[in-house]
């Protein structure tokens, strides 16, 4: 049972997003990443690319599962974490640093404030 | 009613998740499937296995039934040793796949999967008649498996002794009896074990002091996905005969059982679905029941993860018709087609 750190904002289908200087860095929770298990491939998508709320923007293989990981805001995706292709170990070592999945422009800066904070995401996680 | 292990209590302490395996609640996983199917592959992993089924077969007329019930042929080995075999229906369809514990002349171990306990055991207990007897292991034992490079070692200092391959040597623990096999799922050396219920979790204490790692049967998936091993009720069911499975090996030709006459058919006509084996050139992982090619044939996959050996997706399934020598698959991921090797298993050679 872990807390969530309270720098950053979640959704209940356990992804957080971190405020950049007005964009959002994105990734799943130590939740997300205990209930997968060993993490072996994902699937990120282009920089570029635009997004709705809720679209997949990601896909994750574990050695139990497939998971799909959703745009907890709509934007404009403008990097994603190549690193995690060959070392998708890391969403299970370190799902809040370098674990992350990618940055996001959104469209509707106001957007962040609507999701859970990590009181709120805590009380539905654990 | 969910079935517990007698080491339940014991998974628990040593943080285990678990999963319903059957009807049986069991650890999937402790430290994490990667790190502990590495262990088996370069050290020692420790499993238990108390929700396969067992039981024991003695008396009179036991070795004519075993002969005949079980497709494999038992006079290719010898008391004191353990033979893989399948147990069909007159169609050649395969019930289940067991493993023999062959103790004396008429006296018998044989452990199904647990799901088909009591499907094997009510067609052995038909065929014994009143001569020999059947009795259930599973209610007061345990089963151990200690596999890995490592294991032989660990056995000798813990037990006193290990088991050779595919050899059944009778034990002691503690004052407590109790059978070690050169068996298990995994491809390296080792023993599965069966004791006493109550003596159980202070043996698996044990083992786990002398270097063993505590290991899942989400490891156990892994790696015996590796070496090709199929898993009934994925990969065998009542529908597909052991040739279709591509383990002729299996079948003793030279004795009759039951099934052997749709067997030889199928034999003399020529199998038209058939499993094969494939591997991806990335990390991406087939899952059962995505659509499978190779050469003409096409079907669906039937066991697929990520090898953590190899690095990359492989699987097995069944393909109809038969693909002959196509070198090449391919898996429907997701509405996208993968190229994939064909391999003939083991996609890991030990």
């Amino acid at each position: 049972m872990t807390v969530a750190p309270d720098d950053r904002r979640y959704t209940d289908q356990h992804e957080w997003a971190r405020l950049e200087e007005g964009r959002l860095r994105i990734g799943i929770t130590d939740y997300a990443q205990e209930a997968l298990g060993d993490v072996v491939f994902i699937e990120l998508p282009e920089p570029g690319a635009h997004v709705e709320a809720g679209a997949t923007v990601a896909e994750v293989e574990s050695t139990k599962s497939l998971a799909e990981v959703y745009a907890p805001c709509s934007g404009t995706i403008v990097e994603v974490n190549r690193g995690l292709v060959d070392a998708p170990e890391r969403i299970n070592t370190d799902p809040y640093g370098e674990g992350w999945f990618l940055l996001l422009e959104p469209d509707d800066p106001g957007s962040y404030g609507l999701l859970l904070d990590a009181a709120a995401y805590d009380a539905i996680s654990t | 009613m969910i079935e517990h292990s007698p080491l339940h209590d014991l998974h628990q302490q040593l943080g285990g998740r678990f999963t319903d395996f059957g009807g049986w609640e069991m650890p999937l996983q402790y430290s994490g499937t990667l790190t502990e199917h590495a262990a088996v592959r370069t050290s020692a992993g420790l499993f238990d296995v108390s929700h396969l089924g067992r039981f024991s077969l003695a008396g009179p007329g036991a070795h004519e039934i075993v002969s005949r019930v079980l497709c494999n042929d038992i006079d290719e080995i010898s008391p004191g040793r353990a033979q893989y075999s399948m147990m069909l229906t007159q169609d050649g369809g395969v019930i289940d796949d067991v493993i023999v514990w062959w103790l004396e002349d008429e006296s018998f171990v044989i452990l199904p999967n647990g799901v088909n306990q009591d499907a094997v055991l009510a067609r052995f207990g038909d065929a014994a008649g009143t001569s020999a007897v059947t009795a259930d292991l599973r209610s007061h034992t345990a089963l151990l498996a200690v596999q890995g490079p490592d294991a032989p070692g660990i056995l000798d200092r813990v037990v006193g002794s290990h088991p050779g391959r595919f050899r059944v040597v009778p034990g002691e623990w503690r004052g407590v009896t109790m059978t070690a096999a050169g068996t298990g799922y995994t491809g390296e050396r080792g023993a599965e074990i069966m004791i006493d219920s109550a003596l159980a979790p202070d043996l698996f204490a044990a083992l786990i002091d002398a270097g063993a790692v505590p290991c899942g049967l989400g490891a156990r998936d892994t790696l015996r996905l590796e070496m090709g091993y199929l898993l009934w009720g994925q990969d065998l069911d009542e529908a597909t005969t052991p040739l279709e499975a591509n383990h002729e090996w299996v079948v003793g030709w030279h004795h009759d059982f039951i099934g052997k006459e749709a067997l030889e058919a199928q034999r003399a006509a020529g199998v038209e679905r058939t499993l094969i084996g494939f591997a991806f050139e990335e990390r991406r992982v087939p899952r059962h029941g995505y659509r499978l090619r190779c050469g003409p044939g096409s079907g669906s996959v039937t066991s697929g993860n990520f090898s953590p050996t190899l690095g990359v997706g492989i699987g097995m399934g069944y393909v109809s018709p038969n693909p002959g020598e196509a070198s090449t698959a391919a898996v429907e991921v997701r509405g996208e087609w993968l190229e994939a090797r064909r391999v003939h298993p083991p996609f890991v050679e030990r």
